[in-house]
């Protein structure tokens, strides 16, 4: 089976004549049907097929932008439910940036946080603050709401405001060891929810266990971003540079450093890592990507409140993250995509399924086992069995790979030369 | 306002020793399987939950055998304790076997997540067969021990508030000192206690010793749970109504009692519950006098998060521990 | 010119003092052996020099500037490196990020450097790599160097941790119970590298050993610690005759044989 994989994968017209047809037929399928899940499923499932097939990066990625920026959206734009995939398309974006940065925290730098989900609280309620009245309740100076317009700039706040309090939360907390950081974060996590919950007395800031509501849509040029499908566009472009950032620091001497403390902290230290700053750097880096995410949500719901902020949402992140692959950046994309797909449509969509069943007399599954309150059940396995059978994830991370020939062949045409690079020599 | 402090004292001691007790009993099953497996059973609040759940079902099978009019309350409470706390001692060893001895050697990382999923399939589990048979799953236990006890601290000392009592409260107490007192003989003088003791200090010269390290584990676990679960009980019968999420609060809380005591000192995690059971209720009754109202009992949770947060981070090794150095 | 200077350093774990005071001058481009039998706190003196432990006393200063208490990650930028008596490598890292990682205080790229891909970070990049290969073809694991550390075997993970050592381009050099475990090819191979190594790289070695034979050939100066005191030292034909190193190896009564 494997060889026949291979071999195929090897033919590159043929594979890629195949792909082509897929998406092709895929896309058909959505544009047609009224609410194909399946084909909807199937047509992003093509960029983890994209994934595997053999042709150069760069290729690759053109690909992968073709169909998402171009091909999904037109083929889902012709039914009625244009709006729920691209809504389903909008949070797995959102996802797969959090998980992104959550990635950089666990997967690279080892470091359990089980809170990270406070990041995004703050993203979201900063938004939610300052472009509805709220913000007029406490602040002394400036005119509240502020408009949509300000969201490009508060995407760039809430990156800012993640990172500063990634710094606060990790000074204290991160001289603690393993175990004990997961229980601080998840204190930290538990603490911003309750926070959150009770703000509304003596001032009320976050309008406490109600929430705040009617947040403005994003403006640019006099156009308000209200639908999912306008949405989608800013998260994909959010989510591409997430990406690219996320691959940059791989490959760098941070990216290293970070494996470096997760794999030995005593060896990492002796090699001249300083422990704290570059554990800080991960949080921040991580929390950042948090809170940018959290403005983008707080933007697209237009309405936020404590319940989407429980350890319960850490948590799934946490799935995400196991699930696709520890430290492996397409792993994780896989793996929250995937969650969240599973979240948001199949469940529901396999509920719906069993109750037109049960009322139709041919099963019938009482309303306590429906699958769409299984959440806890349905994670609390896959992160089970994952870590029994699979803790590398679905995507195991690789190292990056160096050329053999291309170093032997540059190092013996330097040997005429002195070495670079010759700096601490006394 | 200072009136006010000394005036709610004596309730605060009763609640406080009551919620203490319940804090310092689950302590101890973390501060056992962490002296033994360096592992925190993030798993053990839902431990506890289960055991309030099954001793809530055995109650309403009792009360409604109508057991409860031919035999004394104390004497059902106890057959339900022991009864559930058996079953928790087992779902204990069975969670070891399953989901952490494969991983004994794995990174910790991976085993926390482990435990994590355990604790969420727990809570689910438990949610869907309690909404299978009663429609919700908030479950109120039958009333057993309602009788209320007023103290009249005021004629103490003038200052004292009069303080309530649940008689359940006198139970819980009972029943936590004997299983502290117990467990406490169990380790320190009998030959298993010493084997778990070996086992929890360095593992490889106590199986040189010919101790069996997986049944010493196993025991441990075994008791741990059995106490979670039997406190699990308890509290269904103080507090009267249950959720499958109660063991995630309190879960957080007991660790913070046992790492306040010392990880791994199981006579530090009484102490540390007790403590911690007494700053939460003097701060749920105070909290608001204290900040002039900005700050309402809301806040309690959030004070003992804090008190965790500042013990794991200026004194990990607790009150009574001692600080572990790693061999470089 | 002494290149480390040990003065009075003393290490106390509760009652049990590790290390007590220890002197030892080490000159430059030496190789100075620490020799005694376990448990006499040698590696506790390189915990020490190194900054995983903070003397309880003394001094440690290298090239006349005082270095003690300083933590691990600063003592590594000051230029001193080590390798482990318990191998610590990066497990699942590949061989050659385990060497890049050891350059980690000689690169000057960050954040933005390697956000934006900037120009000076690529460069530097592009010559760690070549740099960090070099080291690899000198202990001859160039041909592995996709691998990852632990799929490697012990001989080579050894040279793989000094590689990396040398990587940090320190001044000097701890090697603990470098040949621990090897058989005598092995220790061979390994003799020869620390002695070319000390002259190529301008280094100065202090190593933890107990193959006598490795520590008699290569050192020119040893250091006898029992019981965390020093209790001999000079050259290794002195150290060898030396009745008390004798009478702590093997006890009083290999001294009618000695």
């Amino acid at each position: 089976m494997g060889k026949y994989w291979i071999a195929f994968v090897a033919n590159k017209s043929l594979s890629g004549g195949l792909f082509l047809l897929y998406v092709i037929v895929t896309s058909i399928g959505i544009y047609l049907s009224q609410k194909s899940i399946v084909s909807f499923l199937l047509l992003l499932a093509s960029l983890l097929i994209l994934y595997f097939l053999q042709f150069p990066d760069k290729v690759k990625w053109a690909a992968a932008l073709v169909i998402l920026g171009v091909v999904l959206p037109f083929a889902a734009s012709h039914g009625q439910s244009y709006q729920s995939y691209m809504d389903v398309a909008v949070m797995v974006g959102i996802y797969v940036a959090m998980a992104l940065g959550l990635n950089i925290v666990v997967g690279m730098a080892g470091l359990l946080d089980l809170g990270f989900i406070a990041f995004f609280a703050l993203g979201a309620y900063t938004y939610g603050i300052f472009t509805t009245s709220q913000a007029s309740h406490f602040m002394p100076f400036g005119h509240y709401p502020l408009s949509g317009a300000s969201f490009w700039m508060f995407i760039l706040i809430g990156c800012l405001f993640g990172a500063l309090f990634g710094v606060l939360l990790g000074i204290p907390v991160l001289r603690v060891k393993g175990d004990y950081l997961a229980m601080v974060t998840l204190g930290f996590g538990e603490i911003v929810r309750i926070v959150f919950n009770n703000l509304d007395k003596p001032i009320n800031i976050t309008n406490g266990a109600m929430g705040i509501s009617s947040i403005a849509p994003p403006e640019l040029f006099g156009i308000r971003f209200i639908y999912p499908s306008q949405f989608y566009y800013v998260v994909l472009v959010l989510l591409l540079i997430v990406i690219y950032m996320v691959r940059r620091l791989e490959r760098s001497k941070m990216g290293r450093a970070w494996k470096a403390v997760r794999e030995n902290e005593i060896a990492a230290q002796a090699m001249g890592i300083p422990l704290v700053k570059t554990k800080l750097a991960a949080f921040a880096i991580g929390a950042s990507f948090s809170g940018a995410m959290g403005v983008v949500f707080a933007a697209k719901q237009a309405f936020v409140d404590p319940t989407s902020f429980t350890y319960l949402e850490s948590t799934t992140i946490l799935v995400m993250v196991l699930l696709g692959g520890m430290g492996s950046v397409p792993g994780v994309i896989l793996g929250a995509s995937i969650i969240t797909i599973l979240n948001l449509q199949v469940l529901t969509e396999v509920t719906n399924w069993l109750n037109q069943l049960s009322m139709s007399g041919v099963l019938k599954i009482p309303d306590a086992l429906s699958p769409a309150k299984m959440q806890r059940f349905i994670f609390g396995l896959l992160l089970i069995v994952f870590a029994l059978y699979r803790s590398k994830g679905l995507l195991p991370a690789k190292n990056m790979h160096y050329d053999l020939e291309k170093l032997a062949r540059r190092t013996h045409s330097m040997d005429a030369v002195p070495a670079a690079g010759e700096t601490n020599k006394g | 306002m200072l009136t006010d402090l000394i005036g709610t004292l004596p309730q605060v001691l009763i609640d406080g020793l009551t919620l203490g007790a319940i804090y310092a009993v689950v302590a101890i099953g973390y501060t056992m399987v962490y002296g033994i497996l360096e592992l925190i059973n993030f798993a053990h609040g839902e431990i506890f939950m289960t055991g309030a759940f099954i001793g809530t079902s055995l109650l309403f099978l009792f009360t409604g055998q109508g057991w409860i009019h031919t035999l004394p309350a104390i004497l059902i409470l106890l057959l339900a304790i022991i009864a559930a706390s058996i079953c928790t001692g087992v779902l204990g060893i069975g969670i070891e076997r399953v989901a952490y001895r494969p991983l004994r050697n794995a990174p910790k990382l991976i085993t926390l997540i482990t435990a994590i999923g355990i604790s969420f399939l727990l809570q689910d589990i438990v949610r869907f067969i309690a909404e299978l048979k009663k429609g919700t799953y908030i479950i109120n236990g039958p009333n057993l021990f309602n009788g209320q006890i007023h103290i009249k601290a005021s004629s103490l000392w003038p200052e004292f508030h009069d303080a309530t009592l649940k008689s359940s409260f006198l139970v819980v107490l009972l029943v936590s000192i004997v299983m502290l007192a117990v467990l406490d003989i169990f380790v320190n003088r009998t030959k298993w206690g010493m084997a778990m003791r070996a086992v929890a200090q360095d593992r490889e010269t106590a199986s040189l010793m010919s101790v069996n390290v997986n049944k010493v584990i196993a025991i441990t676990f075994f008791i741990g749970s059995a106490l979670g679960g039997a406190t699990g009980v308890l509290f269904a019968v103080q507090y009267g109504t249950i959720d499958p999420y109660i063991g995630y609060t309190l879960g957080i809380k007991a660790f913070t009692a046992a790492v306040l005591g010392g990880i791994g000192n199981i006579r530090g995690s009484m102490a540390g519950g007790l403590i911690l059971g007494l700053i939460e209720m003097f701060a749920a009754a105070n909290l608001s006098g204290l900040t002039g109202g900005v700050f309402g009992s809301e806040y309690k949770d959030v004070f003992a998060f804090i008190l965790l947060i500042i013990v794991l981070i200026f004194k990990p090794e607790g009150l009574f521990g001692k600080a572990a150095a790693e061999k470089v | 010119m002494n290149l480390l200077e040990i003065k009075g350093l003393t290490k106390n774990f509760g009652g049990l003092a590790a290390v007590s005071n220890v002197n030892l001058n080490v000159p430059k481009n030496s190789i100075t052996a620490v020799i005694g039998p376990n448990g006499a706190g040698k590696t506790t003196l390189f915990n020490m020099v190194t900054g995983v432990y903070k003397p309880s006393a003394g001094d440690i200063l290298l090239n006349g500037e005082p270095i003690t208490g300083l933590k691990p990650h600063a003592v590594a930028r000051k230029g001193i490196a080590r390798t482990f008596q318990n191998i610590r490598l990066f497990d699942s890292l590949s061989v050659m990020e385990n060497v890049l990682i050891g350059m980690h205080s000689r690169l000057k790229s960050n954040f933005f450097g390697a956000v934006f891909q900037l120009p000076g970070t690529r460069r530097e990049e592009e010559a760690a790599q070549m740099e960090a290969f070099e080291l690899l073809q000198y202990v001859g694991l160039d041909g592995l160097l996709n691998e990852p550390a632990t799929n490697l075997p012990y001989g080579a993970q050894r040279r793989l941790e000094i590689a990396r050592a040398l990587a940090v381009k320190p001044k000097l050099l701890l090697l603990d119970e470098p040949a621990a475990g090897m058989n005598p090819k092995e220790t061979k191979e390994l003799t020869d590298l620390i002695r070319n190594m000390c002259g190529e790289k301008d280094l100065t070695i202090i190593l933890i050993e107990h193959d006598m034979k490795l520590v008699m050939e290569i050192s020119n100066h040893i250091a006898v610690l029992d019981h965390g005191e020093n209790i001999a030292e000079g050259k290794p034909v002195e150290i060898r005759n030396n009745p008390r190193v004798i009478e702590a190896y093997l006890g009083k009564g290999a001294l009618a044989y000695a």
